[in-house]
């Protein structure tokens, strides 16, 4: 079964998204902050990446992203936003938006999963 | 005279010498009028303005001088002879001090009438010049500049820059806060200046002055003149009039707004933060929620009353957060109704410390009491001083490390009720220390991760700190721990 990687600096969010995910089948693997969430992505090498918008500092999960498909890593990034608008989206007006897909806070269970299963299918199709 | 024909008055009660001068006069073109007394000249001289006028000195009615201030009173332009067969050197001075131009002693030869006459009239036709002059420029608004007046003074001197531009886009008046705030290095006056200034206000002035009609209202607009907030500005940009109702050119006032707009970005920025924490945990326990509904997913009880035991704790930290918030607010007010009582700071450290046993076991900390005997009492509001120990206390635990120290220790000296807490916890970067107590500020380093907080439990501890007139110190160092010393002033009836 595929794995999945968690990314958010919230061990509640942590743990209730990987109930849910591992009740699926799926393996998960987890990270609180961008610096172990790049170790735990480089060596792991999950099949997604879930990643919290915002962890120590407002956009940290965008530059994280950045970083990963900067280096190339091409899997697929489900992105947790908590704040609509509001906090720090000033991220690259004219960048490209490095992840997927969006899902908001707080989190519902089908539609965690259901993102997910389209992501990996995608990625599947590549 | 101009092309025109100039007006001469003869006021003279010899009649002879009336009839002569006048026909004197009018053989060389100009056009004569006459008065028989001072009386009468008065009336002509000051009803109509005349180009030259000639005034007899002794008259039976008035004094010539009296005739000749009546008429420069009202028509000072009007060049005036004072013409007299009792030349003397005293009276010339006195008429000339009075505004004469000239003093022509009787007897005089025609030749000598016309010379001065032509004098006069050459005179006339400068100080009219110079009038037609002065009127345009007060038209395109170019005199303000010139203008030596208070008023001139007191607006070169104050704050808001001022910019008068004329109705051909020309600068008529600025004062030194207008450059400063255009960042505009140097202006002459009745120089062009619509292309050195920023775009919005140009529009704004190009709008006003190339309709038809305008009407007195003011346009506002914000301009960021520096990059980066360096320099923001406020224009208020309205119409002057002139006294015949046409379009004289447009006055802007320009305000400094960028400790403004700073405050508008703090509050922006903090309105953000306080979305982004209140709405935290509110998704933790909605997502615990949302897995409790959801019938495909088969908890263990255990599962279940950790998952609402977290959901208790997240909720209890919304609640410290939203009374931070008010606490905030309400000092900010200053509306909160203080009650003073007298208080013993030992006992509130006993009861400070008993509310934060948890926490206290949960890391392991032990704390070290201190406290000077026979302390002297205080005279406070019990809440706030509760408050300024809790925060701190509630500090100390929070960044200390598993099994740490907190060290209490309570003395006085000289006026002052010391209280200092030390703790073997993170402790501060320099440049943590000196921020410590902004709002919402909160370290942000590898030890400091996973530590919640609001960044306004120190905001809190100052301004109490503050409202008694204390004094609040800070010392640590990095990696091994930090020590606050509060010192309140000791009432002493």
């Amino acid at each position: 079964m595929a794995l999945i990687a968690i990314i958010d600096d919230d061990p509640d969010i942590l743990d209730a998204s990987s109930l849910v995910l591992k009740s699926k089948g799926f393996d998960v693997i987890t990270a609180t902050n961008p610096q172990d969430a790049y170790i735990v992505v480089t060596e792991k090498k999950p099949d997604l990446i879930i990643l919290d918008v915002m962890m120590d500092e407002p956009d940290d999960g965008f530059y994280l992203a950045q970083k990963f498909r900067k280096e190339g890593i091409t899997t697929p990034i489900l992105m947790y936003t908590s704040v609509s608008k509001a906090i720090g989206l000033d991220f690259g007006k004219n960048e490209m938006v490095p992840v997927d897909d969006f899902v908001e806070k707080p989190i519902s269970p089908e539609e965690l999963v259901s993102k997910v299963n389209s992501l990996l299918k995608v990625k599947e199709g590549k | 005279m101009n092309g025109k024909t100039a007006h001469i008055l003869i006021v003279d009660d010899e009649k002879g010498l009336r009839y002569g001068t006048q026909r004197l006069l009018e053989d060389e073109g100009y056009s004569v009028e006459t008065a028989e007394n001072g009386e009468e000249g008065i009336r002509l001289g000051t009803s109509k303005e005349f180009d030259v006028a000639l005034i007899d000195l002794k008259m039976p009615d008035i004094d010539g001088m009296d005739v000749l201030k009546e008429i420069i009173n009202i028509h000072p332009n009007t060049i005036c002879f004072i013409v007299t067969a009792f030349a003397s050197y005293d009276t010339a001075i006195e008429a000339t001090r009075i505004g004469a131009f000239g003093y022509l002693p009787k007897p005089f030869t025609p030749e000598e009438l016309i010379y001065q006459v032509e004098q006069g009239i050459r005179q006339r036709e400068l100080i009219i010049e110079a009038e037609r002059l002065k009127k345009e420029r007060e038209a395109n608004l170019l005199e303000l500049a010139f203008e030596k007046s208070r008023l001139n003074a007191i607006i070169k001197s104050i704050n808001e820059g001022v910019l008068i531009i004329n109705r051909v886009g020309e600068v008529a008046y600025y004062n030194y806060a207008a450059l400063k705030y255009l960042n505009i290095s140097d202006l002459k006056i009745s120089e062009p200046v619509l292309y050195k200034l920023p775009e919005k206000i140009s529009d704004i002035i190009t709008n006003i002055l190339e309709k038809e009609t305008f009407s007195l209202k003011t346009i506002t607009t914000q301009i960021e003149v520096k990059p980066n907030q360096e320099l923001v500005i406020e224009a208020a940009c309205t119409p002057i009039s002139q006294p015949d109702g046409s379009l004289a050119g447009v006055v802007v006032i320009i305000g400094n707004i960028t400790d403004f707009k700073k405050i508008e970005l703090i509050k922006n920025q903090f309105i953000s933060m306080v979305a982004h924490e209140l709405k935290t945990p509110l998704a933790a326990v909605q997502g615990f929620l949302n897995i409790f509904l959801d019938k495909n997913m088969n908890l263990s009880e255990e599962t279940k009353e950790d998952y609402l035991k977290r959901s208790v704790v997240r909720l209890k930290g919304l609640t410290d957060l939203v009374n931070d918030l008010l606490d905030i607010s309400r000092m900010e007010i200053k509306t909160k109704q203080r009650e003073i009582e007298i208080i013993r700071i030992e006992e509130v450290l006993t009861g400070t410390l008993q509310f934060l046993e948890f926490e206290l076991k949960k890391k392991g900390i032990s704390i070290e009491q201190n406290i000077q005997p026979n302390l002297p009492t205080i005279k406070a509001d019990l809440n706030e001083i509760t408050r300024l120990l809790t925060n701190l206390l509630s500090n100390a635990i929070k960044y200390n490390k598993e099994n740490g120290i907190i060290k209490v220790e309570i003395t006085t000296s000289s006026n002052y009720l010391n209280i200092k807490i030390a703790d073997t916890g993170i402790g501060l970067k320099p440049e943590e220390k000196n921020r410590l107590f902004s709002e919402f500020f909160r370290a942000k380093n590898e030890k400091t991760r996973g530590i919640s907080g609001t960044g306004l439990g120190l905001t809190i501890v100052k301004r109490i700190v503050d409202s008694y007139y204390g004094k609040i110190d800070v010392d640590s160092t990095y990696g091994e721990g930090t020590t606050f010393t509060i010192s309140l002033p000791i009432n002493i009836n």
